[in-house]
């Protein structure tokens, strides 16, 4: 450790201004003119928005979408992880490998594939169709299905990966010697699994949900008008209502939802594991 | 026993489901025909071709070219020292600045790009492309951070101790001792901040010009035009390309080992 | 605001950052045009004219609002120097003082247009320079299209994709769907009621209109209400698609050229305007389908003329919404659709 503290300081500082300057204080006015009127400091603009059925809407919906993405990406990521990280390791790269591809690709591509994935003459209604679920295409494009299939696809890469490293973290013989002393699989998961992946868990939690928030291609694609989300609704309220506090006051909802998430999901995991 | 079939399985439908778009963009970009569609009508090169004639994809592309490598080196630039005190000194504040430049990760994107374009570019006339450069740099700064952060925590710090006592200045000791021991990390960090600001959308949704636009905004706008596979085209070419590096960079660098 | 303003100049200048955008040494025309056949106007307008000016032309491109919407943020420092939008939002960039008045006097080709395009709005603020009629694409052998209301019949209402109020085409069909259900009032109350109750059916409420050619590939719909212009990418592909003539009639809307307020470009836009107006360049783009011609001088062979909006005679049969009217009832209807159909 080296004790300089000048030194320290003309290191450190100029990220920090230059993160301050770019980011905090444009942020943070933007996120002002919310609270603020011709009268001063107010709610009212909050009030406005939420007195609006629709974006009382959008916003439940844009919540439930997160929620649901994060917890699907949980269940299928634990599941993925944890057959990637019993493989060989040569085999083991290469999965993490094909996972970590569609990072590579462009959502704007990614999320046009869905449209051709899911429409009405798609391979999955001809998958639904062959097998007899349904005899009449079923729609999803423009659903929130549609979404919450293309936020999922999006996102549980990162979910995936952060679940690996906990996992790796977790010592070899731990699942097995539970077993061995009777537990089944729910209680290994509770009791040994999750209190030692932690971290993981909050880590790509908070990447998928704040991700699923503010993404802002697969709603605008596959959801449209009909399944507006706040990201979209922001880009409407500038750019074709030109309203810039509607704008400030979703602004606020989607900083504010994305660090709860943040804080509950650190609590909930660091409660669990208190037991 | 269960878990001999059911542990194959799952990580086949996942890798269905991750790659299967991908697959599909990649098909399409070969079809002759019109529209998007799987499977394609017929093989042709014509959708490749096309996409080297699109003059505003040049543009843009040559725009994300820069914002990435622009971007990721003012990041470093910024970045390094910044790991390097919190690491090395006993710096009063360090969590602050940590949070400060790990910001934005969490404030989601188009906040970042309506901001800057109502508080600089409006008011002052800050150029959009300057607004562009900005909001990459801090956008790729906490990747920077952290990546670098990790490769100089696996660093021990006793070598550049002793080559100051030795006498070597702090600069002098910090370029031939710690710089060459954390160049992987500085590449990871490089290719990292690459990916993230080159298939960046949201902080670029308000930040476009007349003439001045990145690739994927452009490349939105130009399926809003058109539908046609040439953007299918571009984007199969651009994921080689992005795959292409990666996989050299993980051959040569051990690149996986700092992310 | 001023606080803020200072704060963000400040800041900016301790960065050090430059100011304004370096000035090109070349002279160069910033347009703002519709999002379509980019292609078909460069080769038949954009590189011709930069040949002919020796000058350079920087294209935006987007829909009417959104472009609008820039106008108007950027009003203090204007970055474009035309933009063609429109009818009603011509109006609306006029009242809000976005634009300034056309000198038609140095358009050599005003005189050719045909007279419903040379003042729209009746305020010498914009000049029309194509006109497109509004009907119903869809698919003869699924549907049979005779009236407005045909759309939001229950067997179809779910193989329709319909306009978003805030797309130019919106508020044209529903001002037909009101016609044909016998309730017409300005306030298209009885048109956003009767769509919001089929609103689970419908497919979508588009706002891109190129995305309906890839939906009718797809058999995502059947049936979408388009303006004239975007008829043409439906011609190619390998579906019965027809273009219906409802018993209300069709409507439709004109676009306008307008001339961004503190320009400093005004001669060349003027210049730029003018080559768009003349015969040469229209009929080029009528030829290809993209832009029914204004200026009364273009031929067209039958085949073309079938497939745009041509001549006085058709462009005067649109049932037209007047700018005022859409303009005095846009918030209004914006609010009725948030609350009927948006949720």
């Amino acid at each position: 450790m080296f004790q300089n503290r000048a030194e320290a300081y003309a290191l450190a500082l100029p990220a920090a201004i230059f993160a301050a300057i770019v980011f905090l204080i444009p942020v943070g006015l933007l996120l002002s003119e919310g609270f603020r009127s011709a009268q001063g400091w107010t709610l009212s603009a909050f009030v406005d928005f939420f007195s609006q059925p629709l974006n009382q809407k959008v916003f439940l919906r844009t919540l439930k979408l997160g929620v649901m993405v994060t917890a699907a990406a949980a269940v299928i990521g634990y599941a993925t992880a944890y057959a990637i990280v019993s493989l060989p390791p040569g085999a083991k790269g290469r999965m993490i490998g094909l996972v970590v591809l569609p990072l590579m690709i462009s959502p704007v591509a990614r999320t046009y594939a869905w449209i051709v994935i899911l429409g009405r003459t798609g391979i999955v209604n001809q998958a639904l169709m062959l097998v007899g679920l349904t005899d009449e295409p079923v729609r999803f494009l423009f659903t929130e299905t549609a979404v919450f299939i293309g936020l999922l696809q999006l996102f549980l890469p990162l979910m995936i990966i952060s679940l690996i490293s906990a996992l790796e973290n977790l010592p070899k013989d731990a699942v097995p010697a539970a077993r061995i002393l009777g537990a089944n699989w729910f209680q290994v998961f509770w009791k040994i699994i999750l209190p030692l992946t932690r971290e993981g868990l909050i880590v790509g939690g908070t990447l998928v949900f704040t991700g699923s928030l503010t993404a802002y291609i697969t709603p605008a694609i596959l959801g449209g008008s009909k399944v507006l989300m706040l990201e979209t609704l922001l880009y409407q309220q500038v750019t074709v209502a030109n309203n810039f506090v509607a704008a400030s006051v979703i602004a606020f909802l989607l900083i504010v939802m994305s660090f709860s998430a943040n804080i509950l999901l650190r609590r909930i995991a660091t409660a669990r594991n208190r037991k | 026993m269960m878990q001999k079939i059911l542990a194959p399985l799952t990580l086949a439908l996942v890798m269905l489901f991750l790659i299967g778009p991908f697959a599909i963009i990649v098909a399409a970009s070969f079809s002759a025909g019109d529209t998007l569609a799987f499977p394609p009508q017929g093989f042709s090169l014509k959708w490749i071709a096309k996409v080297f004639t699109v003059e505003s994809f040049r543009q843009s592309f040559a725009m994300s070219l820069f914002l990435a490598i622009g971007g990721t080196i003012a990041a470093l630039i910024l970045g390094i020292p910044a790991s390097y005190a919190m690491a090395r000194y006993r710096l009063p504040g360090a969590e602050t600045v940590r949070f400060m430049v790990s910001l934005p990760i969490i404030v989601p994107g188009i906040i970042v790009g309506l901001a800057l374009l109502r508080y600089f570019v409006i008011p002052i006339g800050l150029s959009i492309t300057l607004a562009l450069f900005l909001a990459h740099t801090a956008l790729i700064l906490p990747y920077a951070v952290r990546v670098v952060s990790a490769s100089l925590a696996n660093l021990r710090s006793d070598m550049e101790e002793a080559a100051v006592l030795l006498g070597a200045s702090r600069l002098g000791a910090f370029f031939s001792v710690v710089l060459p021991n954390i160049r992987g990390g500085i590449l990871s960090a490089f290719i990292l901040g690459f990916v993230t600001s080159f298939n960046q959308v949201p902080v670029s949704l308000f930040l476009s010009g007349p003439g001045v636009r990145t690739l994927p905004i452009d490349m939105l706008g130009y399926m809003e035009i058109v539908f046609d596979p040439s953007v299918a085209a571009l984007s199969s070419l651009l994921a080689f390309l992005s795959i292409g590096i990666v996989f050299l960079a993980e051959r040569f660098l051990g690149f996986s080992r700092y992310v | 605001m001023k606080r803020q303003a200072v704060l963000a100049s400040a800041t900016a200048l301790i960065l050090g950052l430059g100011l304004g955008s370096a000035q090109a040494q070349e002279k160069t025309l910033t347009i703002s045009v519709y999002a379509f056949a980019q292609d078909e106007y460069k080769k038949m307008l954009y590189d011709p004219f930069e040949a002919q000016c020796g000058c350079k032309l920087v294209v935006e491109t987007g829909n009417s609002v959104e472009r609008l919407a820039k106008m108007e943020a950027n009003k203090a420092n204007p970055v474009i120097d035309m933009a063609v939008i429109s009818m009603a939002d011509a109006l609306q960039a006029s009242r809000a003082g976005l634009i300034d008045a056309i000198d038609t006097a140095k358009l050599t080709n005003f005189d050719k247009l045909y007279d419903i395009a040379k003042d729209p709005n009746g305020d010498g603020m914009s000049v029309g320079y194509t006109f497109y009629a509004t009907s119903i694409v869809y698919r003869t052998d699924k549907m049979q299209i005779d009236s407005w209301a045909d759309l939001l019949k229950p067997e179809y209402a779910s193989h329709v994709a319909f306009p978003n109020i805030t797309t130019n085409q919106g508020p044209p069909a529903l001002f037909m769907l009101g016609e044909a259900l016998g309730q017409n009032t300005p306030d298209l109350k009885a048109a956003i009621e009767a769509v919001a109750e089929r609103k689970d059916d419908i497919v979508t409420f588009y706002v891109k209109s190129s995305q309906l050619v890839q939906l009718m590939q797809q058999e995502e719909i059947w049936a979408a209400p388009i303006g004239r212009f975007s008829w043409a990418p439906f011609t190619k592909l390998d579906l019965p698609l027809g273009w219906a003539t409802p018993k209300e009639g069709q409507t439709g809307g004109m676009n306008v050229m307008v001339l961004t307020k503190g320009t400093k470009n005004a001669d060349l836009a003027l210049q730029f305007m003018d080559y768009w107006l003349s015969t040469e360049v229209q009929t080029k783009l009528a030829e290809a389908l993209v832009d029914s011609p204004a200026n009364s001088e273009v031929v067209v062979p039958d085949e073309v003329a079938d497939n745009i909006t041509y001549g006085e005679e058709t462009a005067s049969s649109l049932k037209l919404i007047p700018s005022a009217v859409a303009l005095d009832n846009r918030d209004g209807w914006l609010a009725e659709w948030n609350s009927k159909v948006g949720q």
